[in-house]
């Protein structure tokens, strides 16, 4: 079993990524589709239809 | 039944082979047995039944029970590229009875193997889901409700495995890494003749260390010969039962019939819904019946290929209240009409070139 320190670390961790997760996905979802779509398409379009 | 000469003859007696350890003999022997069993399985060409969460597909694309809305509700799709598919999509739905008005915003990105997808809230509340696919049949899936109430986030880890006749899924529900709880589903569904697929699904509770619980449930799919109707059966041995039956009456019509029963001692209860969805050339109308008292439907016309409109209305006969819902979807694409037209060339180039 690890020990109280190693799970509080462990709960952290898992705090941080969650919150890293919560503010990032969606930016990264928007870069990845606006450097990797064909034709490349402006900022702009992304977010205002 | 003619099997074509396997390098090792599993019939030849033990004391015939050429003399070597015992052990290699019997692993040779063994291996032997597979090939033949392996060999006699993919002779019988059965089909693959596809997943258990996708048991239920037909009729849950034909009863309106996921798609029924109530309040007025709008939805902006712009879609920038067609073939690594990239769309974003503004969604707002105004107040009814039962939930606030709010607002949606969602991003996809497809490729042939990554689906990605996330939605954010007006709370703040992000949905994500990623699912990435292998090359041998296996397709790894994430799903994540994130909200800043610090009790509401789910995250599920899933892992299925399409065989050449069989589907085996493991799922895990907000794991913990420490000590292990969350909700661990394992499921495994297999053909068993052309037509007839039997698994299980087991459900494998442990909201403490200490407490843990499993469910297992047996499923049936029967599927006729010519695919044109689909019947399959869920049972818990708790005494729940989940029956379905579909139809595809015509290339137009689809009907679905569903029936769940709860006979355990602590509560006995039935509702059946019978429901039909009619494709036509510029609208979806799907139409259904309940035995709690409710008639619904749900008519998604669409006017040109930019603007669809959809009416849902549900009236409960027994508790004498109405649900109404009006919603416009607007799809408008940020190609220009020759950028879109090389977009779908190269779509059916790549459909007709033989995939890598």
């Amino acid at each position: 079993m690890p020990s109280e320190d190693t799970k509080e670390r462990i709960a952290k961790v898992v705090d941080v990524g969650r919150t890293i997760l919560h503010y990032a996905w969606i930016p990264m979802i928007i870069y990845v589709g606006f450097t990797r779509s064909n034709p490349q398409p402006s900022l702009i379009k992304c977010v205002v239809t | 039944m003619a099997s074509p000469v396997s390098p090792i003859n599993p019939y030849t007696p033990l004391s015939a082979a050429p003399s070597s350890s015992s052990s290699s003999n019997s692993t040779s022997l063994f291996s032997g047995y597979l090939n033949s069993f392996s060999r006699w399985r993919a002779e019988l060409g059965l089909p693959n039944p596809g997943s258990v969460e996708n048991l239920q597909k037909e009729v849950k694309a034909t009863h309106l029970t996921n798609y029924a809305f109530d309040g007025g509700r709008a939805d902006l799709t712009k879609s920038m590229s067609m073939n690594p598919l990239f769309q974003v999509t503004h969604s707002f739905t105004l107040g009814s009875q039962t939930m606030a008005p709010s607002y949606n915003f969602g991003a996809i990105y497809a490729t042939d193997n990554v689906f990605l997808q996330g939605g954010v809230d007006h709370d703040g509340n992000v949905n994500a889901r990623l699912n990435q696919g292998w090359s041998n049949g296996h397709v790894s899936k994430a799903q994540a409700q994130l909200s800043q109430t610090p009790g509401h986030n789910l995250l599920q880890l899933e892992q299925d495995y399409s065989g050449q006749d069989f589907n085996l899924n493991l799922k895990a529900v907000n794991p913990w890494p420490t000590d292990l709880t969350g909700i661990f589903v394992g499921s495994y569904l297999q053909s068993i003749t052309k037509n007839l697929a039997c698994g299980t699904e087991w459900v494998f509770q442990r909201p403490t260390p200490s407490t843990s619980e499993l469910v297992a449930t047996y499923l049936a799919k029967y599927t006729s010969s010519d695919r044109s109707w689909i019947t399959t059966a869920q049972l818990q041995p708790a005494g729940i039962l989940q029956a379905t039956y579909w139809q595809k009456l015509s290339e137009k019509v689809d009907f679905a019939a569903d029936l769940q029963l709860v006979a355990t001692p602590m509560r006995r209860d039935a509702v059946a819904t019978l429901g039909a969805k009619y494709d036509l050339r510029l609208s979806t109308f799907r139409a259904q019946l309940d035995s709690t008292g409710k008639v619904s439907a749900l008519l998604e016309q669409r006017f040109t290929p930019t603007f669809a409109f959809l009416v849902s209305g549900e009236i409960d006969h027994l508790k004498n209240s109405a649900k109404v819902g009006v919603g416009v979807m607007i799809e408008s694409s940020a190609l220009s009409p020759e950028e879109m037209e090389m977009q779908m060339q190269q779509m059916q180039m790549q459909q007709l070139s033989p995939p890598q």
